[in-house]
């Protein structure tokens, strides 16, 4: 399976650096997936969850109020205000899952959007 | 024996000087330690933003002729007005930290006038904000407090003003000069032109040939709230990377002033200990004289 690289930085630090079969992003203008091979593409992103899905198909969900990303053939760009990213594998995902809800609901943006984003958050709590 | 005194005097009031910067030492050592983990977690994110930006402005150069949004990728070729932003510390005793950066912007000065270039200034910092005014040159926006405790808010609101005067077409040039961080014992002056965005690619390999897409409906709101963010962002990270230079230059400022002070206090030990000596030979030579008389 073809890989592309991404990364996701933070003012406070880079919140992931390595490679992904897919990313589904939270646009401002809904949510699109983005596979290897994208047209190169500037979007702003929303509040929202950014799901990606590793090379060793773990799933990775990173909260996220809101940014930018930039997306060409091989490689996925996310500029994001703040983040937080929850694996299944981490010990402490329910304090991370905590954390993701307060960094969602301080997002200043439709409640719709935090709503559904929240949403996901907890699915992920159900799923575990 | 008022000479012994003295010294005596001079010798104390060296090891006190001692005792101050060996104390400012360690307070700066320690106040780095925390500025450079902030500059260094600010890195990556300013150097992707400044990826992105570079790439975006190299696409709108190759696919767009709009002149409105050129304006912010192309240059001038004959600017009247540039305005420099620089930035120093609020507080001296840091060696040539403030110096060094004033001197930059100083023959940057004269470079611009003497090609007939009106300069403006801005200043963040106290040092340099003194000594533009000391000089009687006008600086058209000064921010003290800034540069000792940065902070997001106030780099943004300090950076709009030039960029609307930019986009209103009163300047033709942005530049920010600051001293910059390198490693515990090394700061280097560095100069970024802000606007226009400066089309020099780093990594040449990420540039796909396609055009620009924009996921937006509204796209030049995505300009230019990711321009503002770029703005805000290069301002906010000089002010971080100048905090870490000021107190690594401090460290290495008081350092070698406690070094100096070492050796001051042995050279004067050395004098003290001659002139007790030589005091002591008077005294005997004079009584040895009073008995060899009485005999």
């Amino acid at each position: 399976m073809k890989l592309m690289k991404l990364e996701i930085a933070t003012p406070g630090g880079v919140i992931y650096d390595g490679e992904a079969r897919m990313v589904t992003l939270p646009g401002s203008e809904g949510e699109f997936g983005v596979l290897p091979d994208h047209a190169t593409l500037v979007s702003l992103l929303s509040t929202g969850v950014i799901s990606i899905d590793m090379p060793d198909a773990q799933k990775v969900e990173v909260a996220i109020n809101s940014g930018y990303v930039k997306v060409n053939e091989s490689k996925v760009t996310c500029l994001v205000d703040d983040a937080v990213a929850i694996s299944a594998g981490d010990n402490d995902i329910s304090r991370k899952i905590d954390e993701a809800k307060k960094l969602l609901e301080s997002a200043q943006n439709s409640n719709t959007a935090i709503a559904a984003a929240v949403g996901k958050i907890e699915h992920i709590r159900k799923s575990i | 024996m008022a000479n012994l005194k003295e010294i005596q005097r001079k010798i104390k009031s060296v090891k006190n000087t001692q005792k101050t910067t060996r104390a400012m030492k360690l307070v700066s050592s320690a106040k780095l330690k925390r500025a450079e983990e902030v500059a260094k977690r600010s890195r990556v994110y300013a150097a992707k933003l400044n990826e992105m930006i570079n790439e975006i402005a190299q696409k709108v150069l190759t696919y767009s002729g709009r002149a409105d949004r050129s304006r912010i990728v192309v240059e001038n070729p004959n600017p009247k007005t540039v305005d420099i932003i620089f930035v120093t510390a609020d507080k001296g005793l840091c060696g040539g930290f403030n110096a060094q950066t004033l001197k930059r912007v100083n023959s940057m000065m004269s470079d611009f006038k003497s090609n007939g270039v009106e300069v403006r200034l801005s200043g963040i910092g106290r040092k340099g904000i003194d000594y533009y005014r000391f000089n009687k040159i006008k600086l058209i926006k000064e921010a003290i407090g800034l540069s000792s405790a940065p902070d997001y808010a106030s780099a943004s609101k300090f950076i709009s003003e030039a960029v609307e005067e930019y986009i209103n077409g009163s300047t033709d040039k942005i530049i920010l000069i600051h001293n910059g961080y390198v490693n515990m014992i090394t700061q280097v002056i560095k100069v970024d032109q802000i606007l226009p965005v400066s089309t020099e690619l780093i990594n040449i390999d990420a540039i796909s040939s396609s055009e620009l897409e924009v996921e937006s409906e509204d796209e030049d709101l995505l300009f230019q709230a990711l321009l503002r963010r770029y703005m805000e962002y290069t301002i906010y990270y000089a002010l971080l990377d100048s905090m870490a230079a000021e107190h690594s230059a401090r460290m290495q400022a008081m350092d070698s002033a406690t070094n100096n002070a070492k050796d001051m206090v042995k050279t004067l030990s050395v004098k003290y200990n001659k002139a007790r000596q030589e005091a002591i030979t008077t005294e005997l030579i004079e009584i040895i004289s009073g008995v060899e008389s009485m005999k």
